[in-house]
């Protein structure tokens, strides 16, 4: 169960971004998808979240293929959260993680929807900020609520795309603790963070992609090894060992 | 000029004998006095003559003085109504170019009956009411073009390759009767423009002095309807307003000035009128109006009377022929009082004093 | 959350409406008059034989009631158009002429005065249908629906069908000049029962569809990525949102020509009301943009006795209007995160 992605490969354009992707996203873990820019990790998201179309391969979410389901269905077991948010209108805060149920709602959401996404903005620790304009909140604040808004959808599946972007260091610990209480529930997380040592020390799975294709660590090796590093980001590092895991501190 | 209006050459019959009767001059005073005669007659002839070669002049409605050397022979005239004027002084043959509505609509049966090169489509058209092409005109070299007074940078245009341009600006009968006149003037057929400014303005006069003593009060209430739409009607002060009074009616809105407006339907309504008068609409006929929901309670509609002038070139108000549509609103307001009248006998009449003998059988 | 508007925004138009039975231009029907036929009618009972009591029921029933029902609606599917195609395109500064589709119906309308067999509403409904289907095809491509695009095509189609209206107008001569012109500028004079049928099943249908759509309005609002992660096709929903609109906006412009800011401005008035969510904003701006009409209009009638164009009146009182609780709240709107 989880998610498998199997054989999964996509053009645009004429050029090959993902070739032969083949992995596993363990049931209620948190997978770290790690790689450099451009290095296909948004796109390989926008693939599974049916963002983008599946051009070849087979994608299952909770033992469904995905290609087999429509919209609403996929929505239901795939959350997606994208890198960029546009926000023209000031919808309140409850509004907008209402919109996240849009795969349950007929015409106008209901007291189950709202219920949801109670919730969800329960769970995230958004809910004080229910009433106001999300086009108040600071950069930290919206990326919760926007996380709130993938929770109250109920997937089985969940997709981040750099969650941790735009927040600071209390935001970003606060985010990778919620994302640990969602996967302790039973959800299956797969994150793309942009910090490695984010990665080694919360996840509980890593993938490397590198130039479109899955990188593995030689075998027993940790991921943190320096050579390996160097082949994915191409600097040069020094691990510093912590508790059973390790961080990273570039040498320059 | 005057002098040719104003001259008379004096009979034989009435000559007084200003010679001293004198029996031994009896072969010599017939010489003498037949000399003096032909004397005079060469004289008068002469200057007649030298009066054709003094210039044509006449002043149009912006005020500006046209004068030409001679009467005008190419002559481009972008307006419809001054063009059945000409028809009417006969100088058709001297038209090299017309306006584009000619050839569009009800009018162009007439023209092509009146003129061959309009059945045929020969007559070029350089322009219309808002567009003028300048090249084209140019091309046709003509010596007068006729064109609407507010198209002042067509005329501008013109004036400035030196082609004589007569402005119009039509808002009465006046103006009608001085169009025709100076057209007239500008194409050597004065005494013909006369004849029918007079007849058009006798038979206007025939109706007007029929109704002047109707008092306002017994007057029927008319409103007038363009096509455009049943509430654009015109009211005091406007060619419409004339027409409808000289008719022996009184206009409905006639206490607002207004050459044009859109009127509300419930100041309609309030008006009440006893007769409606439609100008000729291809779009819908009294019938539609009869029907018309909102009109019902009108007393014109009640009465059934609601008429529509049967054509734009027979009553067309901005020419001589207006005098048809007083005539026919005459009869729709004052049917027992103009009884009398035929309106079939006069059209024909009409039209063959203005138009001669082409247009009979239409 | 969800709560419904205030009622009292449902509850507004009833007593304008009401007023507005008793508005007319001055020197015509008493309103003691106008009171008595409305008992009567309401009453069931006939109308004692009375010439004035005919009148001001005539006037009431056949010109001023049929008059108020089609500002009603008129203004009510603008108002709504306005508001779903904002959300649609995430902009609100857009109107429903955004498609061209005031164009076309210009020129439908122009075309018809012009031809004379072709009539006169059915022709300018269609073309106003035609010119934002256009739109939309030059601005469609494989892979979806881009707004800019969007909003480039109907500028180039709304300039091709003004120009060919331009041609229109150059051909005619002065006096359909004319009622062309007063038709672009918006006019309510000729209203009719008739008109309120032939306008009544489009604008309702519309307003209807929109009305259903009023919730995927906040979830379109919040950008297309963000749309398909959450289950609905974008493509699709902005299609449901564009055809309705563009149904009842056509409807309203070929039965009462070009009305200009209530498109365009009674949506931000409503939000500034409301608030931005569109399950508020929709129905408020129906309910909004109708009884903005009929007051517009209630002033036209009373304070002139030729007809004036009602568009000058929207544009000059919602104008200023619109500034001043611009200046007062602010437009609140975010700029791109």
């Amino acid at each position: 169960m989880g998610l498998s992605v199997e054989n999964l490969g996509f053009a645009y354009a004429g050029k090959t971004v993902l070739q032969d992707i083949c992995f596993n996203a363990p049931l209620g873990k948190l997978t770290v998808l790690l790689g450099r820019n451009g290095c296909g990790k948004s796109t390989l998201l926008k693939v599974i979240a049916g963002i983008l179309p599946l051009q070849t391969g087979c994608v299952l979410a909770a033992g469904q293929a995905i290609k087999a389901l429509s919209g609403s269905e996929r929505a239901r077991l795939i959350g997606y959260l994208p890198q960029f948010h546009q926000t023209v209108f000031p919808f309140l805060v409850e509004d907008v993680v209402l919109t996240g149920r849009a795969a349950y709602v007929r015409a106008t959401p209901s007291h189950r929807d709202i219920e949801m996404s109670r919730q969800a903005m329960e769970t995230v620790g958004v809910e004080h900020l229910a009433g106001r304009p999300y086009t108040e909140l600071s950069g930290g604040e919206r990326q919760m609520v926007m996380v709130a808004r993938v929770l109250a959808q109920n997937p089985q599946v969940i997709l981040l795309d750099e969650p941790t972007a735009h927040l600071d260091l209390g935001n970003q610990q606060q985010l990778m603790r919620v994302l640990k209480l969602i996967v302790a529930r039973g959800t299956t997380i797969l994150a793309v963070l942009h910090d490695p040592n984010m990665a080694f020390l919360n996840a509980d799975k890593i993938i490397f992609l590198n130039s479109g294709r899955i990188t593995d660590p030689p075998e027993n090796c940790c991921p943190w090894d320096p050579s390996f590093i160097e082949s994915i980001y191409g600097i040069s590092t020094v691990v510093l060992p912590y508790h059973d895991k390790a961080v990273i501190v570039p040498t320059s | 000029m005057k002098i040719l209006h104003s001259h008379h050459i004096p009979k034989k019959h009435g000559h007084t004998d200003v010679l001293p009767s004198c029996n031994c001059r009896a072969v010599y005073c017939p010489a003498l006095f037949a000399f003096c005669y032909l004397a005079i007659v060469v004289v008068l002839l002469c200057t007649a003559v030298a009066s054709d070669a003094a210039q044509l002049s006449v002043t149009d409605f912006r005020g500006k003085h046209i004068t030409l050397q001679k009467p005008a022979k190419r002559i481009v005239c972008l307006i419809e109504s001054a063009l059945s004027g000409l028809y009417m002084l006969g100088v058709e043959q001297q038209v090299v170019g017309v306006s584009a509505n000619i050839y569009n609509g009800s009018v162009n049966t007439w023209y092509a009956v009146l003129d061959d090169r309009i059945r045929q489509k020969q007559l070029p058209v350089p322009g219309n009411w808002d567009f003028v092409s300048l090249e084209s005109v140019v091309a046709l070299k003509p010596d007068l073009v006729i064109i609407w007074s507010q198209q002042s940078e067509s005329i501008a245009a013109l004036e400035s390759r030196g082609i004589p341009v007569y402005g119009v600006l039509l808002t009465g009968w006046e103006d009608v009767y001085k169009e025709m006149r100076d057209l007239g003037v500008l194409t050597g057929r004065e005494k013909r423009a006369s004849e029918v400014v007079d007849y058009t303005q006798a038979e206007v006069g025939h109706i007007a002095r029929r109704v002047a003593n109707i008092p306002t009060t017994k007057r029927p209430g008319v409103y007038y309807m363009w096509a455009q739409g049943n509430l654009e009607t015109s009211c005091g002060g406007s060619t419409v307003n004339d027409l409808i009074t000289l008719a022996g009616g009184r206009n409905v809105c006639g206490s607002i000035k207004s050459e044009h407006l859109v009127a509300n339907m419930e100041k309609v309504l309030g008006w009440n009128p006893d007769l409606i008068v439609m100008w000729y609409n291809e779009r819908k006929n009294p019938g539609d109006v009869i029907a018309d929901p909102q009109w019902q309670s009108i007393r014109a509609v009640k009465n059934r009377r609601v008429h529509e002038f049967p054509e734009h070139f027979l009553c067309d108000l901005w020419t001589l022929k207006f005098q048809f549509a007083v005539k026919t609103v005459a009869k729709w307001a004052n049917p027992e009082l103009f009884r009398d009248v035929d309106l079939k006998k006069e059209k024909q009449t009409m039209l063959f004093k203005l138009y001669g003998r082409k247009i009979q059988g239409m | 959350m969800l709560r419904p508007a205030p009622v009292i925004y449902y509850l507004l138009p009833f007593p304008v409406l009401l007023l507005s039975l008793f508005i007319g231009p001055g020197g015509g029907v008493a309103p003691a008059d106008v009171l008595q036929a409305l008992g009567h009618k309401l009453a069931l009972s006939t109308l004692p034989t009375d010439s004035t009591l005919d009148m001001a029921a005539e006037v009431l029933f056949n010109i001023r009631l049929p008059r108020i029902c089609l500002d009603f609606l008129v203004g009510g599917a603008l108002a709504a158009s306005g508001t779903a195609l904002q959300a649609m395109v995430r902009n609100p500064l857009v109107s429903p002429d955004i498609l061209g589709l005031s164009s076309g119906a210009a020129f439908g309308a122009a075309l018809a005065l012009t031809v004379g067999w072709l009539p006169l509403q059915p022709s300018a409904f269609f073309f106003g249908l035609l010119a934002a289907a256009l739109s939309y095809l030059l601005a469609v491509n494989r892979r979806g629906l881009s707004i800019v695009s969007l909003v480039l095509a109907g500028i180039i189609i709304g300039g091709m069908f003004t120009a060919l209206l331009t041609i229109v107008q150059i051909v005619n001569d002065p006096f359909k000049l004319q009622t062309i012109v007063h038709w672009t500028m918006g006019n309510l004079h000729n209203a009719s029962w008739q008109r309120v049928r032939s306008a009544f099943l489009p604008i309702t249908t519309g307003a209807a569809v929109l009305f259903a759509m009023r919730w995927r309005m906040n979830v379109l609002a919040l950008g297309d990525e963000e749309t398909r992660a959450v289950g609905l096709n974008p493509e699709r929903e902005k299609l449901l949102l564009l055809i309705p609109a563009t149904l009842a906006a056509s409807a309203a412009v070929a039965v009462a020509g070009i009305i200009g800011m209530v498109g365009l401005v009674v949506p931000h008035m409503v939000r500034m009301l409301v608030g931005p969510d569109n399950t508020r904003t929709l129905p408020v701006s129906f309910v909004f943009g109708g009884t903005f009409l009929v007051l517009v209009d209630d002033l036209a009638r009373a304070i002139t006795t030729f007809e004036v164009p009602v568009g000058i009146f929207t544009t000059l009182i919602g104008g200023p209007f619109f500034i001043y609780l611009l200046k007062k709240s602010g437009a609140g709107f975010g700029e791109t995160s």
